[in-house]
Formats: C-alpha cells, structure tokens, sequence
C-alpha cells in the first residue's frame, strides 16, 4: 500500500518533473531558434502595423490655438 | 514713382560691410562693434566711442572655406558670415558682441574667438546669456549680462563711459533713428503706399549696418523726400504683401517678391523694422539699462521665446501687423536650416490662414539665392490666389 | 551522408578534432571563429538560431536573461498596472504594440557576442531599463484619457507631463504627491533602440504638416507622434525646456499647440558656467515647483527631496566607480552600448527602485572583475570614446565594432553629463546644485555654452585611456556641424585616429546601418591595415531589421 503511494508519488513528481523539462526544452527551442523574434517579425509586426494603418486618428492641426494666460 | 533721395546710396553701402561711413567712424576714432542678433542691444553698442554694425555678408557666392569648418548643413548666413571673416572683410571690427542666440550664428562667433580670424590686435568677442523667457526673472538676468558682458567689457577693453547718462544718450540717438525709420515705414501704411518694400528695406539696413550719427542726416532728409512723393498713377503692384520669417539682410530678395507683383509692406524679420524699430521706452525710474534689457525681451517676437502665452502671441501680433498695414497676405520665409523658424513657419502656415484669415506663402531661401526661377513661380501663383479669391469675394468682380 | 543538412563524408568525421568540438561546445568558440554574421537571416536582423555561447552562457542567456526578463515583463506589467490596461495600450499606440514587444532582440543584439562577466552586467543594465519603461507605459496607460473614454481619473489629475530633456530630479519635491512621467522617452525615444521601425512614422507625419527634413529629426519625430494623434493623454499640464539645442525650443511650440493645456517653460541658460546665470536657472526651477503648487495645490516638500537626492547621489557615486574602473583596468564588464543608454536612461529619469536594484547587481559583478582581475573584453585592440550624440537606430554599433573589429567603446561623450552630486545640507545648496545638474543634460553640456565644452574631448581621452574617437556626425544636428572643420584641423593637429560616423539619430533611412560598419571597416582597413576579427561581420544585410 505504502508502496502504491509512493509510486504514485513519484508517479506525479516525475511527471511533473517531465512536463517542466518539456516546457523548459520547448522554451529553449524557442530561444535557440529564435521562435520569438520570427513570430513577432512575420506574424505580430505586419499585423499590428496594418491594425495602426487603418486606425481612425484626429485631425491634430485643427486643435485650438486661443491665447493663455501667463504662468510664470 | 521718382527715385527717393540717398537711395542710390544706400544701396551703395550695403555692398560691404566696411562702408564708407564705417570707414569715416573708423577714422573718426570709435570703436567697430560688430553683432548679428537683436538680442545684442544695438544702444549699448553706440555708446559715445564707438558704433555698431550689425553683420551682413553681402555680395556673398559660394563659401567654401566655411563650409569645410561649418558644413554644408547649416545655416548659409552663418557660413557667408565666417567666409567673409576668413577672407578679412570684417577686419575692421574691434569687438564682436556675441549672443548664442541661434546655434549657427553662435557657432559663427566662436570661431572667431577659436580661430584668430580678425586681424586687428585689439579685437576680442564677448558673448552675452539671453534667456528665453520675458518674465521679471530673464529682465533682470539679462540686464545683470549686459553689465558685466558689454558695458563692462567695453569700458575695460576700450575706456567707453557708460554711465547711465552716456546710455541716456545712446538710447536718445537710437530712438531717433527709430522715430525716423518709424516714420517712413508708416508710408507703407496708405492705401498707395508711396515706399516699396525693396527701398524701405535698403532704408532699414543702412539704419543697422552704419555709424548712426553719419547716416542718421542721410534718413532724415530721405524722409523729407519721401513726404513729397506722389505715389504711381497706375500702381506695379496687385496685392500686397507681409514679409515674416527669420534672417534676411536681402533687399533683392524683397525686390524679386515685388517684380512678381505684390508690394511688401511690413517687414517682420531678422534685421527687419518690427519689431525692430520700436524707441526705447523708459519708465519712471527705471535704470536705462533695465529699459534696454526690458524692452530688448518684450519687444522681440523671436521664435526663441518659450513662454505659453508668449509662443501664442506671436501669431496675433503677425496678424495684427498685416491687418495694420492693409496686406492681402503674409510670406513666411525661412532660412534653409534654421531650426527655429522651420517650426515657426509650420505653425504660421496653418494657423494664420485658419485663424486670422491670412493666405499665407511658405518658402524656404538661402542667403544667396540662386532659386529665384522657382521662388518667382511661388510667389506669381501666390499673388493669383489672392487675386482669384478677391474676384470670389467680391462676386466676380477684381 | 547528410549531418544538419551538410554534406558530411567519412573522412571528414575522422578528421574531426572532437576534442575542439567539445570544447567549442562547452566553453563556445575562440572570438575568432564565431562567424556570428552568418546568424544572420537575409536582410532581416533574426537568427538562425541564438548565438551558441558555450554552456554556462547560453544558458546564463537563456535562463538568467531570456527567460528572466520574458517573466519579468509579465510581473512588472502586473506590478505597475493592469493588464488590461496593457493591452488596450498595445492595441491603440503603434509605439507600444509595434515596438516593445520586440524588447528580446534588443537584448540580442546589444549583447551579441558577450561573455561571462561582461554579459551578465550589460544585461542587468537592459533589465533596469526594460522595466523602468514597463513601469512609465502601465502609468501613461493608467492615466491615459484616451483609454478611459475621455474620463479624467485620479492618476490623470496627479501626473505630470515633461519634455524628455526635461530631468526627473526637478520632480523630486512632489514625488510622493503625484507623478512625472516624460511625455517622449518612452512613446519616442526608448522606441529608437528597441525598434527603430515605429519612429520613421512620426518623422513622415512631421513632414506632412510642411517642416522641412533638415531639423533635427529627433524633434521632429518628438512632435509627429502628436500630428499622429499617437501620445497617451495622461496628465493636465506639461513643463518644457529648452534643451538641447534649436529644434527642442521650437518642437515646445508644437507641442503646444497641440497639448492644449497649462505649459511651464523653464529653460536652462546657454552660458551655463558663467557664474552670473545660475541665479537665473535656480529661479526657473524654483518656478516650474511653483507652477506645480498652483496647478496641483501640492505642497513642495524638502524632506521627500532630501531623501531622493541622496538616493540619487548613490547612483551617480556608484557611476563614478565605474568610470574609474573603466579608465584605468581592463576589467571593466559594461560593453559600450549598456553603459551609453543606461546611464542617460536613470540620470534623465531620476532615482527610481530599479536603478538601485541593478546597480547592486552590477556592483558585485564589477567587484568581482576587479577583485579577480578579469579581463572583459580581451579582444580588444582600441579603446575608443565616442564623441557628440550617437545614432539611436544603430547604438548597438559598438557591440558589432567589438566583435568585428576589437574596438571597445569604453566611454561617451552623453554618459559624462549630469556629473553633479547633489548637497542636501541646505536649501540654498540643493538649488545650486539642481541648477547645475540640469545645465549638463544629455546632448548640451558639451554641445552649447562655449566651444570649450565640446572639444573637452581632449582631456576625456586622456582620462579614460583612449587611442580611437568614434565621432558621431549626427547630420541634422547644427550645432556639431557647426564646428565639423574645428574637430578635423584637431584631429590632424593631435595626430588622433578619429573615424567620423554621419547617421541622422533615429533615421536610418538616412545613413543606413551598413553604411556605417562600412565606414569603420574602410578605416580600420585602409588607415589602421588590420584585419577584423570576425570576416563575417564586415559585410552583411539588416536593413529591414529592428
């Protein structure tokens, strides 16, 4: 019984223990290989600019431009 | 229109810096003070013993010899300024009153401190701190730079008296140049005005560049002359025109803008009249130094200044000048490279037109201009715009 | 047979000298035989993979630097703000969403090479500054109007907006009040370096409203991302200043216009070591605190100042430790680019938790270098100082200079401002020093005020035993071309080996990167006759790279 439970312990831990040493080894693919900075140049940066491309923006130069009182 | 009296001479003297009335103070014995800015005070500069000229590099080409110390990517009035150094046209100038006031003139005055450029064994170049602000703390810092920069200085290089009642005096001889210089620029106002922008402009410049207690006689008889004209029975002009922007020491510059069709009226500019021209107020009791280093910050309209209120006023007091002198419409020159009035010009171009209803023509110039084929087409279309929307405004009627 | 997708025959294997992979494996390669420019792919500044760096610093990078900081961001997004913030910041600014989520390569490529002691301080350094602007976007972000639906919250009503060149320290009074927050460092200015991409959007737009392309286009980008309607609306006034030059004055009168709102000017005067202005600066200063009590209704207060600047002095002593290891031992771990942006980053922002946490870290890295006598960069052939403003799109310059050619940048000209301590005896002797602290911004003490500053030069050679100037040539900048013949008739007078780098700070579409390796590599080719360390660096493409 005892036996059982601890296997079943180590049952856990190890596959905890695999699955952190997957994610670490998936994660270290990704920095090898430079996964990230090829999803955010070919997939993320296109994306965005076209998302700023289309937005709507103010018309800045038809701010106001009264007079102001002095504050020094 | 007949020919104004003294301006074939005028025109005369502003060929070189060293003119004949520079040349004849000289001899007199006063002391050349030379400066760029109006910053530097002009009075003070003419304190008894000694004259200011302010600089100008005319008859300039190609300054090549600046140009390998400046580059080709500043300001060509700088570089004209140092090339003309280089070359000994202002070997006559016994001081260089100094202001960095703008980076390229400042660089300019540097290297003459750097660089031994002035032949003369006296000479020496003093730069004096101008704040950017028109607050009682910037009037009493600058007032606090003069002394100890230009009074101090002059007194210590040159035993110039300046006692406040020496600088009473320089201030007298300098509003009367302005009282004088005022009055022929009120012409400009008529509504045929009697004085082009080319001769009121060669007017205005011989006023800055030569000893005022030689030209002064010359003025006043010119403004004599001028009370007597009639102006043209047909004018050569179809609209007229404000001249703001930053240096321009060109009166040939004024005279392309005016064969293309529109008189010059106002001259808001670096070495122009307005606000330049304004007399020395002194209030009571106030040190006659106080009212220069007052009336120096209050009265300039340089894009340097800072303030919120101060930045905003600018562009009411351009429009102000042009609705003062009856203009159709404002040219906002700049001088290719400088930095402050590429802003100035931005904002003046959108905001005048939007807010004051001014048609506004933006151009970029050099010191010597050679573009004049394109400036020519900007200014010709410029005035048709204004002519189109006259013709609009009044129905189809011109 | 195929190994890697290289040919690879029999004879090869066995003339393999496994001993030399081994090693090459578990310590990586001799600096002479990294090929790091064929990392590289096409034009585009992304690897093939990650530079094999051996086995404690590949995995020092991946762990201690990579997967740190990649965690980290998450912490500090959390830690300053929210994440929905965060996103809705990243969804409406392209300097944010476009920009800072490339912040690893930035780590890349500024610590392209590095090793040992000298990777783990450079990458201290870019964790300070990665998390300081963490900490600046989720506050903009939290006060930002504009994400908000137009509602003015607390953090708006108690933030302040300040130019860049404007220094944190000036805030310090109020500092347990309300906040500043530098209206351009981080929408513009940090975007340069981490993505030079985002800026030219701003230069463009500039433009588009009739400025010329000849200003600096530093202001120009400064105020475009106005034009844009690209800044986050996050505090209800502003003070300006008028540093550095021309073009800063001016872009004030833009942003101006288009801010809207109370403006405080407090300029600091040209002349600045003519004793007679201070007295004027220190009552500009005193009125942008009063401009705060009338504007916010706080109240200045001494002992928050006291405790900051005190605060802040540890940072400048700990910088001067520094400079004196880097003047006079080999031993010095930070690489040019590190030192070059985190220091005009934490002396222009003003003490904050971070710039004490990473100086801890270096410090005990730094004692170790000098304790154990370890040589950083031992390829290093010149000790270089870079002179006048550096490129922004390109800082990382003296990290390829390095690895391409042994040229260590040991010292720049913007890491020497700001060398004033700060007294707190009295009132009277904090002002002054205020005054001073601020007349020695980034970009100004040596570039106005006399030409005697700039050509400072001479003794900062002599003091931090240089044999190389790398001579920025910003184009636009008027002030440095002003005096461009000056430092040529010096350079021969001195017999100085000085290499003129003309970029336009953050336009690299002006003088692009590889014009300027170009530039160097000519030098040391033709006037020095070396040969580059690494022969893959001398020419390569990144012009589409971040």
């Amino acid at each position: 019984m005892k036996k059982a439970i601890l296997k079943s312990i180590f049952k856990v831990i190890g596959k905890i223990f695999g699955i952190f040493a997957l994610v670490y080894g998936a994660l270290f693919a990704v920095f090898f290989f430079d996964l990230d900075g090829k999803f955010l140049y070919y997939v993320w940066e296109p994306m965005m600019v076209k998302r700023y491309d289309k937005m709507e923006r103010t018309d800045m130069t038809q701010t106001p431009y009264g007079a102001k009182e002095p504050v020094s | 229109m007949r020919d104004l009296l003294h301006l074939i001479e005028y025109e005369d003297l502003l060929q070189e810096a060293n003119n004949k009335l520079v040349r004849q103070a000289k001899d007199e014995g006063l002391r050349a003070l030379g400066y760029t800015c109006y910053f530097m005070p002009e009075a003070l500069l003419n304190l008894p013993g000694c004259f200011s000229v302010r600089l100008r590099a005319p008859r300039s080409t190609s300054p090549d010899m600046a140009t390998y110390y400046m580059s080709n990517r500043t300001c060509m009035f700088g570089r004209c300024l140092l090339e003309r150094a280089l070359e000994g046209g202002f070997n006559f100038l016994d001081a260089q009153m100094a202001t960095e006031t703008c980076t390229v003139t400042c660089r300019f005055q540097e290297h003459l401190q750097m660089m031994d450029v002035i032949k003369n064994p006296d000479f020496f170049c003093e730069f004096t701190d101008v704040p950017f602000k028109k607050n009682e703390n910037s009037i009493a810092h600058f007032e606090q730079q003069l002394q100890a920069h230009v009074l101090d200085k002059l007194s210590e290089h040159f035993g110039i008296d300046t006692s406040d009642e020496a600088i009473l005096k320089a201030i007298e001889q300098h509003n009367e140049v302005c009282r004088v210089v005022n009055e022929i620029g009120e012409f400009r106002k008529l509504d045929v005005p009697t004085i082009t922008g080319f001769e009121f402009q060669l007017i205005q410049l011989v006023s800055l560049v030569c000893p005022k207690h030689l030209i002064l006689p010359m003025l006043k008889e010119t403004l004599e002359d001028l009370k007597k004209r009639e102006p043209d029975v047909k004018p050569t002009w179809r609209v007229k025109v404000v001249l703001a922007g930053s240096e321009n020491d060109d009166p040939y510059f004024v005279k392309l803008i005016e064969e293309c069709g529109a008189l010059v009226v106002a001259d808001r500019h670096c070495y122009g009249s307005l606000p330049g021209r304004d007399p020395i107020v002194i209030e009571e009791g106030e040190k006659p130094l106080h009212a220069i280093a007052r009336h120096c910050l209050q009265t300039s309209m340089c894009p340097r200044f800072m303030e919120q209120h101060v930045m905003r006023e600018r562009k009411e007091y351009l429009a102000k000048i042009a609705k003062d002198y009856k203009a159709d419409g404002i040219i906002i020159e700049q001088m290719k490279f400088c930095e402050y009035w590429s802003y100035e010009r931005t904002i003046d171009t959108i905001i005048l037109p939007r807010d004051y209803g001014f048609p506004v023509c933006s151009i970029e110039k050099e010191y010597v201009n050679n573009a004049v084929g394109q400036l020519r087409t900007r200014f010709q279309a410029f005035i048709e715009s204004i002519e189109i929307k006259k013709i609009q405004a009044g129905g189809g009627q011109a | 047979m195929k190994l890697f997708g290289k040919e690879v025959n029999k004879d090869t294997l066995k003339d393999t000298d496994w001993k030399k992979v081994a090693s090459d494996f578990w310590y990586g390669k001799p600096h002479e035989e990294r090929r790091l420019g064929d990392l590289y792919i096409g034009n585009t500044g992304l690897y093939k993979h990650r530079e094999w760096r051996g086995v404690k610093d590949t995995m020092y990078y991946f762990n201690n630097i990579w997967l740190y900081n990649y965690g980290h961001m998450i912490t500090d997004i959390m830690k300053y703000g929210n994440m929905v913030d965060f996103i809705k910041g990243t969804m409406r600014y392209r300097w944010m969403g476009q920009t800072y989520l490339t912040v690893m390569h930035w780590f890349d490529r500024g610590l392209e090479g590095l090793r040992g002691e000298a990777l783990a301080a450079s990458a201290w350094h870019y964790r300070g500054m990665v998390s300081e602007t963490i900490r600046q976007f989720q506050r903009m972000f939290a006060a930002d109007k504009k994400l908000h639906g137009g509602k003015e919250n607390e953090l708006w009503k108690n933030s302040i907006a300040h130019n860049e060149t404007v220094s944190g320290v000036i805030f310090f009074p109020f500092r347990d009040q309300m906040d500043d927050v530098a209206l351009e460092m981080i929408p513009y200015f940090v975007t340069c370096h981490v993505n030079n991409h985002t800026v030219l959007n701003y230069i463009d737009a500039a433009q588009s409203i009739g400025l010329p392309a000849d200003p600096c286009p530093m202001c120009q980008a400064e105020y475009g991302i106005f034009v844009l309607d690209d800044y986050p609306d996050y505090a209800p006034t502003m003070i300006t200043s008028n540093e550095a030059c021309d073009g800063s004055v001016a872009t004030s009168v833009l942003q101006d216009w288009f801010l809207n709102r109370p403006l405080y000017a407090m300029p600091q005067p040209m002349r600045y070591d003519d004793p007679l202005v201070q007295k004027h600066c220190a009552e500009e200063i005193e009125g942008a605190w009063k401009f705060i009590e009338d504007q916010y209704g706080y109240k200045f207060n001494w002992e928050k100042y006291k405790e900051l600047a005190e605060k802040h002095n540890k940072l400048t002593e700990f910088e001067y430790e520094k400079w004196d290891v880097a003047a006079n031992t080999p031993y010095y771990p930070i690489n040019g680019v590190a030192q070059a942006l985190y220091r005009i980053y934490y002396s222009q922002d003003g003490w904050r938790p971070i710039w004490e946490e990473v100086d801890g870290h270096v410090k005990k890295i730094l004692d170790r270098c000098v304790g154990k006598k370890i040589e950083t960069f031992p390829k290093t052939r010149h000790r270089a100082i870079a002179w006048s403003c550096a490129p922004l799109y390109y800082s990382n310059w003296c990290t390829w200079a390095y690895n391409c050619w042994g040229i260590n940048t040991v010292i720049n000209m913007d890491s020497l401002m700001f060398d004033q301590l700060l007294r707190t005896d009295t009132y009277e002797h904090a002002l002054e020093d205020l005054t001073w602290y601020n007349e020695k911004a980034p970009m100004r003490a040596m570039a106005v005020g006399g030409h005697e500053h700039i050509f400072q030069l001479w003794q900062y050679m002599e003091r931090f035993n240089c044999d190389m100037v790398i001579m920025y040539d910003q184009l636009a900048c008027k002030g440095m071309q002003g005096i461009h013949g000056m430092f040529e008739d010096e350079f021969r007078a001195r017999d100085i080996h000085a290499i003129w780098v003309p970029h336009a700070l953050p336009d690299k579409r002006v003088v692009p990167r590889a014009e300027i390796r170009k530039i160097i590599s000519d030098y040391m080719t033709t006037v020095m006759h070396e040969e580059p360390l690494d022969p893959t660096l001398v020419d390569f493409d990144d012009s589409e790279s971040w």
